[in-house]
């Protein structure tokens, strides 16, 4: 198992309940989504895989690792084992595509000469040859949540975390936004997806966890539920 | 830490400067003003405290001596008073050179003290300074205590007060740079707050890719560091030329004499240098913790 969490509870300081009691397994290899509507839990459960948040109560477990019980210096670490692909890119707008996926490289402490390397091997997986040297603004919404895509496979992450990925793009761009993921899955990477465009779920005959209010109200293997 | 890592800092820290040009005008700004006042308060309270050094070190004590001692009594008392610990110097004064001194101050030529008077009224004194004018009091009391000495003056009353006020300067003027020092170091640290929170997205981003805290603050300590050694150099220019004209116009003009020791003066701009850089870490590093809570 990558991930697993284990009757996970989160109570924010202001008494809103985002989670409740979540049990859940997941995969080496799986594509799984995460389905609900806003405010869900969705974003608190993506949060705690990488230890933004920490749950009230409940243990989370990557690879086997305690991401609770974890020191806070080994934070960096457990992050260096995922790729976050976020809604809005967060791209920095003053780098180029290539300096863009660069820096995920260099602030975790690369090697230049992998780093030359890397970057070109990735620019080519999203398909993006050629727009090595332009900056975010002259790209399409869609070029850009590849750039974003591309920046969370440099390190070669074991699990890739899309929060909404293609929550700012129209249905023909996210569709390939999802052959991407699809295909980066295929090639071996688990990916965890947070989304609420049950079409685009619905297409996709996937596993998919269902969340109402904090709890797991459907856990299908191929997505039945939304059939 | 990797070679390559150290690189990417300094480049990093590099291409903010660059980019961040009017931000790292301000900061320099900031740290030389800061620099600049707490360096015309040292150098106040250096002057001050010398002034006090001379002041106390004019303190002496006079002790009289009985009227019929031979000369030899006398100088066994020089001896004695020698031997007491803590007495820098002595030196004999006598009856007739006292009077003599009277005379020239009081008597002019108008007037013949010493057939005025009949006899010479005035004792043998012996003028006494103490290593520690702190233990003024201490030791005039010993040389009270010796046979043959049958008062002693040391201004008793007016010295205390003298040290009394001079160590509440002293006070004051350690809680005036402490005051100041902590008023730079937040003026500081809001103006270098304003840079990073330029760049809180990347911080932000930096955290969740997994970089440690150490890797995203090198380049901001190492920028921080930079500027306000700048600051702290421009400060350290005007203050110098500043300080340097004024003695050189002050010269021999007042009482109060100018610490000039360019050792002293070194080693006071050394210190306002490091406190620069001192200041750029501490101000970086109490603005930059609040980015790394992710």
């Amino acid at each position: 198992m990558l991930v697993q969490f284990y009757n996970v509870s989160k109570v924010y300081p202001n008494g809103a309940k985002a989670l409740d009691d979540i049990s859940i397994q997941i995969d080496r290899g799986e594509f799984v989504f995460l389905m609900g509507a806003s405010g869900a839990g969705k974003s608190t459960l993506v949060k705690m895989l990488f230890r933004e948040e920490l749950p009230t109560r409940g243990q989370i477990f990557l690879a086997s690792r305690s991401v609770v019980r974890m020191k806070r210096s080994d934070v960096p670490q457990l992050r260096r084992n995922m790729g976050i692909v976020f809604q809005d890119f967060k791209l920095l707008e003053k780098k180029t595509v290539a300096e863009n996926i660069a820096f995920a490289m260099e602030v975790v402490g690369a090697a230049s000469k992998d780093i030359r390397v890397r970057v070109p091997e990735v620019i080519g997986m999203v398909g993006l040859k050629g727009k090595e040297n332009c900056f975010p603004n002259e790209l399409s919404g869609g070029e850009q949540q590849r750039v974003g895509i591309a920046r969370a496979l440099a390190n070669r992450p074991l699990l890739l975390i899309a929060d909404e990925p293609t929550g700012n793009l129209d249905i023909n761009t996210s569709q390939e936004i999802m052959e991407l993921l699809f295909d980066i899955n295929r090639k071996g990477t688990t990916v965890i997806m947070a989304s609420h465009a049950r079409e685009l779920v619905r297409a996709a005959r996937k596993r998919v966890i269902m969340l109402q209010t904090g709890r797991v109200v459907d856990d299908s293997p191929n997505g039945e539920s939304l059939l | 830490m990797r070679p390559g890592s150290i690189i990417y800092f300094f480049r990093e820290a590099g291409k903010s400067l660059k980019r961040n040009r009017l931000l790292s005008f301000a900061t320099i700004t900031t740290v030389a003003v800061c620099i600049l006042i707490l360096g015309f308060g040292v150098l106040f309270t250096l002057n001050a405290s010398n002034f006090m050094k001379h002041l106390e070190a004019d303190v002496q004590i006079r002790a009289f001596l009985d009227q019929d001692l031979t000369s030899s009594q006398i100088s066994d008392i020089g001896r004695e008073i020698e031997a007491i610990p803590g007495v820098k110097s002595h030196e004999f004064f006598s009856r007739d050179e006292a009077l003599g001194k009277m005379q020239k101050e009081f008597g002019r030529k108008e007037y013949d003290l010493k057939s005025t008077l009949g006899k010479n009224p005035l004792p043998h004194t012996y003028i006494v300074k103490v290593a520690n004018p702190q233990e003024v009091a201490r030791v005039a009391d010993r040389i009270n205590k010796l046979p043959g000495v049958y008062k002693v003056n040391y201004g008793k009353g007016t010295v205390e007060r003298l040290f009394q006020v001079t160590r509440w300067l002293r006070i004051i003027g350690i809680v005036f740079i402490v005051l100041l020092l902590v008023g730079a170091i937040f003026l500081i640290a809001t103006t270098i707050r304003l840079a990073i929170f330029a760049r809180r997205k990347e911080i932000y981003l930096m955290k969740l890719i997994g970089s440690t805290d150490w890797f995203i603050r090198w380049p901001f300590f190492l920028e921080g560091i930079f500027l306000s050694i700048v600051g702290a150099l421009v400060s350290i220019g005007i203050l110098a030329s500043a300080y340097g004209s004024l003695i050189s116009k002050m010269h021999n003009l007042f009482f109060i004499q100018l610490v000039t020791d360019s050792a002293i003066l070194g080693h006071l701009y050394l210190g306002l240098l490091a406190a620069g850089a001192l200041l750029g870490v501490v101000g970086t590093g109490i603005s930059l913790n609040r980015f790394l809570k992710v």
